[in-house]
């Protein structure tokens, strides 16, 4: 047997399985990889939905601001009319009631 | 075996490694695949809950703050409202004590004085007393002087009982009625008070004191002429 022909053919089988562990390793290496490249994406993707909902609610925000303002604008102009009738019906019977008071107060039963 | 084969084997031996190396790579790049997608959803579907989660608390605060915001809004105004009616209530029977004043300074004296006379008999009548204390203001002893036996007789006559004595307070005077001078003083708008001789028994008919159990008798008699048409 040729000793140079034995040693060849085992160094190729070296170097087969060499550049097989580079094959599996680099496979392993873009799956390391492509998780990582998951998790920016998620992040980016999470950051969208982030702006989105952001969006939203300061869209709800000043929605309510508006409806809030109205709201309370509504109730004062009420408030303000309940007072303005108040003040009315006080001028029509005011004087009534002052003379039915001072009726009692001078109406002496003994 | 001769070399040619020997050739022949390592060759197949170098392609078998080099294919198992590769469908085992091809393997994990497949499950690296299917694991990136798996992972993604997952995360993406997580984190997307957490922000939601947070965006509805928050708009549950907004919605909560805006209730709250409201019915601040809504209980200052009922508060508005009810003082609003306190104040005309008050400011009515502010009137009803200053017209007290016309009373005492009646143009004629007969009025008030008959005033004084049937004060001082219902008095009587309540005290049922043989012996009795009288107070009235300074400016009011004349007239008082004046009514007081025709007073003891009515009483007589209506208890059938003998004319009490009447002791006039000439020590100690009710206030004078209210003027700009003295508007923080006490004052008294006419009118007496009486008590039994051991002043254990107070009959306090002063036109103030009348007024006040009146206002407080027809207030619910006002305030439905005031607010029954109101929804406060």
């Amino acid at each position: 047997m040729d000793p140079f022909k034995g040693q060849g053919g085992i160094q190729m089988l070296l170097i087969a399985e060499q550049e097989a562990q580079h094959i599996v390793s680099n496979a392993r290496n873009l799956r390391t990889q492509r998780l990582k490249q998951a998790k920016d994406e998620v992040e980016r993707e999470a950051a969208q939905y982030r702006s989105h909902m952001e969006d939203e609610y300061q869209k709800l925000i000043s929605e309510n601001t508006g409806s809030s303002g109205s709201n309370v604008k509504r109730l004062e102009e009420e408030t303000d009319a309940k007072i303005k009738n108040l003040k009315k019906s006080t001028s029509k019977i005011s004087s009534e009631v002052v003379d039915m008071l001072l009726k009692y107060v001078t109406n002496i039963k003994t | 075996m001769n070399d040619a084969d020997v050739s022949k084997q390592i060759q197949q031996m170098v392609r078998f490694i080099r294919q198992e190396a590769e469908e085992k790579a091809n393997e994990i790049s497949v499950s690296a695949e299917e694991e990136f997608n798996i992972e993604k959803l997952q995360l993406v579907e997580a984190d997307k809950k957490k922000i939601r989660q947070e965006y509805e608390r928050k708009e549950r605060q907004v919605e909560i703050r805006k209730k709250i915001e409201y019915s601040m809004q809504l209980n200052a105004s009922r508060i508005k409202v009810l003082q609003a009616q306190d104040d005309v209530i008050s400011s009515m029977k502010e009137a009803a004590s200053k017209e007290l004043l016309t009373v005492s300074h009646h143009h004629d004296d007969h009025v008030y004085r008959n005033l004084l006379k049937d004060l001082i008999v219902q008095c009587l009548l309540r005290l049922k007393e043989p012996s009795v204390l009288l107070r009235c203001r300074k400016d009011d002893l004349h007239l008082v002087e004046n009514v007081l036996d025709s007073a003891a007789q009515e009483y007589a006559e209506k208890a059938n009982v003998d004319p009490p004595e009447i002791i006039v307070d000439n020590q100690v005077y009710l206030p004078p009625g209210p003027s700009r001078h003295n508007s923080h003083d006490l004052y008294c708008s006419g009118g007496v008070v009486l008590a039994s001789r051991d002043g254990k028994i107070v009959c306090e008919n002063t036109l103030d004191a009348r007024l006040d159990v009146v206002f407080r008798k027809k207030l619910p008699e006002i305030r439905k002429q005031l607010f029954g048409q109101i929804v406060a």
